[in-house]
């Protein structure tokens, strides 16, 4: 009898180890298969001139204005997203336990990470371009600094969140020990707690920066665009994703071509980020 | 307040027969405990507690899982106030003054009475700096008086001799016996008079517990120590005095060698033989 029984979990165990690695297969082989389509597509522009060259001369031009736009867009993102998101994570984390707004502002943060980003991009086109009409003689003003709003508006709740679970992750006889030292509350969270948690909150922002810098809608009406270099965040600003976006639906198969190459390094940017959060971060966990 | 008459002698004291009557010979009490009652919400964890800690003495604490030892020891610094919905009342006396009034300064109140944890926690930044990082929030030194202090609190851990090579290396690197011990250095480099020890071998091998409990029976020398353990042998090997509790209640107090060889409550004997708990 118990041959049997045992024959029978050796079957179970084969069926269910052969779906889970099926479907394990599945997911890589569209990762590869992503990979693979855009490079094999995007290789003829693969050149030298896509990285120095401006999308101003078109088929003869190349994609640097809009890298350096998205650099300068995510940074600006990041910048803005990361001390507030902190800051909101660890008030949710740490301070408030007594209170019932915790739970609230908690989920309010969710809906806003689940927001569509069209939406923000619209919002931030309200509440920032529009009005800078007033500081402009009346035009309106799309610029790297509302795309940079929008961004952050994306990245923020998604900081908010991995700082306080990095926070609730550090054991609670941490602050104990600390304040039973007479350490104040203040010292303990600056100084010990976000310290034991940094690297997930660093992998927290990298994996926002990652989110945001394959974004196009919410810089559709806020950075606009800008076939030249600019490193001016008032100016109207171009990146990546917009610049992808707009080659796709170009009736030249260079400029279609150009596209499949810009998002071959925005796919292999992204991957690197989030390399990077996955290794750089956790072998320091153990050290330091 | 120093000695036991005196203590005997205030009204109130000896409400709950356990603890009154108990001779702690020459040795004066550092901290009283009267009437103390503890609530998390609903529930009464601490009934009606009252016992002495003598003086650079070891008290231990044992008593069943749930039985509110820990939960004692808890309120000996307020520590359970950084939680919501946590009550105590009743007279917890050091030096003469009530630590449970709330105008006593925690931060008087836990310069003066140091608890190391069952787990050991270091904080997250260098060994030299777990030690001085206490110490800065109550003392200004210089740089010279604080390396000795530092050192002295090692020594006084024994850590010293195995960590004085690394002393800038990060305080995660150690292992568990020697993360514990420095979280006792950290706990005496205040120069505290009463020093809490929650289960301090709880997480420890064989070997780091000998030494912790070689070092708590140095460390009698300089402070008042209260110890809760799990461990029945510990409390008989390196306590002066032993508490049982039970559900709550403080069931005998009495030097150790009487509460393990001729207690005097059924339960008590019951739990040391084994036969519960």
């Amino acid at each position: 009898m118990s041959a049997s029984l045992y024959t029978k979990r050796r079957i179970k165990n084969i069926v269910a180890m052969v779906l889970s690695v099926a479907a394990t297969g599945v997911g890589l082989l569209f990762l590869a298969w992503i990979l693979w389509e855009t490079l094999s597509q995007g290789v003829a522009a693969l050149k030298p001139q896509l990285f120095t060259k401006i999308t101003a001369y078109r088929e003869e031009g190349g994609l640097a204005n809009a890298m350096v736009g998205s650099l300068i867009l995510n940074l600006l993102g990041i910048l803005i997203a990361t001390p507030i998101g902190v800051a909101a994570g660890t008030w949710l984390a740490e301070y408030s336990r007594r209170s019932r707004l915790g739970p609230t502002i908690r989920f309010l943060n969710d809906i806003l990470l689940s927001a569509p980003s069209i939406v923000l991009g619209l919002f931030v086109y309200t509440i920032v371009v529009l009005p800078s009409k007033y500081l402009s003689n009346g035009d309106i003003t799309f610029s790297g600094i509302a795309g940079g709003v929008a961004l952050a508006l994306i990245a923020l709740p998604v900081i908010v969140r991995t700082t306080d679970e990095m926070l609730r992750l550090v054991p609670g006889t941490l602050r104990e020990a600390a304040l039973s030292l007479g350490v104040p509350q203040w010292k303990l969270t600056t100084q010990i707690l976000i310290r034991a948690a940094r690297s997930g909150i660093v992998t927290g922002v990298l994996l926002a920066l990652a989110r945001i810098s394959g974004e196009t809608a919410p810089l559709l009406f806020t950075a606009f665009g800008n076939n030249f270099m600019t490193l001016n965040p008032l100016d109207k600003m171009p990146s990546l994703p917009q610049v992808i976006y707009e080659y796709t639906k170009d009736p030249s198969p260079d400029i279609n071509t150009l596209a499949w190459a810009g998002a071959f390094v925005l796919t292999m940017f992204v991957l690197a980020l989030s390399l990077i959060a996955r290794f750089a971060f956790r072998s320091k966990v153990s050290h330091d | 307040m120093t000695n036991m008459n005196e203590v005997a002698s205030q009204p109130g004291f000896g409400t709950s027969p356990h603890a009154s009557g108990v001779d702690l010979g020459q040795v004066p009490a550092k901290m009283t405990a009267r009437d103390v009652n503890f609530h998390y919400g609903e529930f009464h964890a601490l009934k009606n507690i009252a016992m002495d800690v003598p003086e650079k003495q070891v008290t231990a604490i044992i008593g069943p899982s749930g039985c509110g030892k820990s939960t004692l020891l808890r309120i000996f610094n307020r520590i359970y106030a950084i939680y919501p919905n946590l009550r105590a009342s009743g007279e917890i006396i050091l030096d003469g003054e009530n630590i449970l009034d709330p105008k006593y300064s925690l931060n008087r109140l836990r310069s003066k009475v140091g608890m190391v944890f069952q787990k050991p926690v270091p904080f997250p930044m260098t060994i030299f700096e777990n030690v001085a990082y206490g110490i800065r929030h109550h003392e200004k030194l210089s740089r010279s008086e604080m390396e000795n202090r530092v050192e002295q609190a090692l020594r006084g851990a024994a850590l010293w001799d195995e960590v004085k090579d690394k002393l800038k290396q990060s305080a995660l690197g150690l292992s568990g016996g020697q993360q514990q011990r420095l979280c006792i250095a950290r706990g005496i480099a205040l120069k505290p008079e009463v020093l809490l020890l929650d289960e301090p071998t709880s997480a420890l091998d064989p070997i780091a517990t000998s030494r912790i409990e070689q070092l708590v029976e140095e460390l009698k020398r300089d402070f008042t120590i209260v110890i809760v353990t799990h461990n029945m042998q510990q409390a008989a090997r390196c306590s002066d005095m032993t508490a049982f509790m039970y559900m709550g209640e403080l069931i005998e107090f009495d030097r150790t060698e009487k509460i393990f060889t001729k207690p005097d409550k059924k339960q008590t004997e019951d739990y040391i033989t084994g036969r519960f708990g």
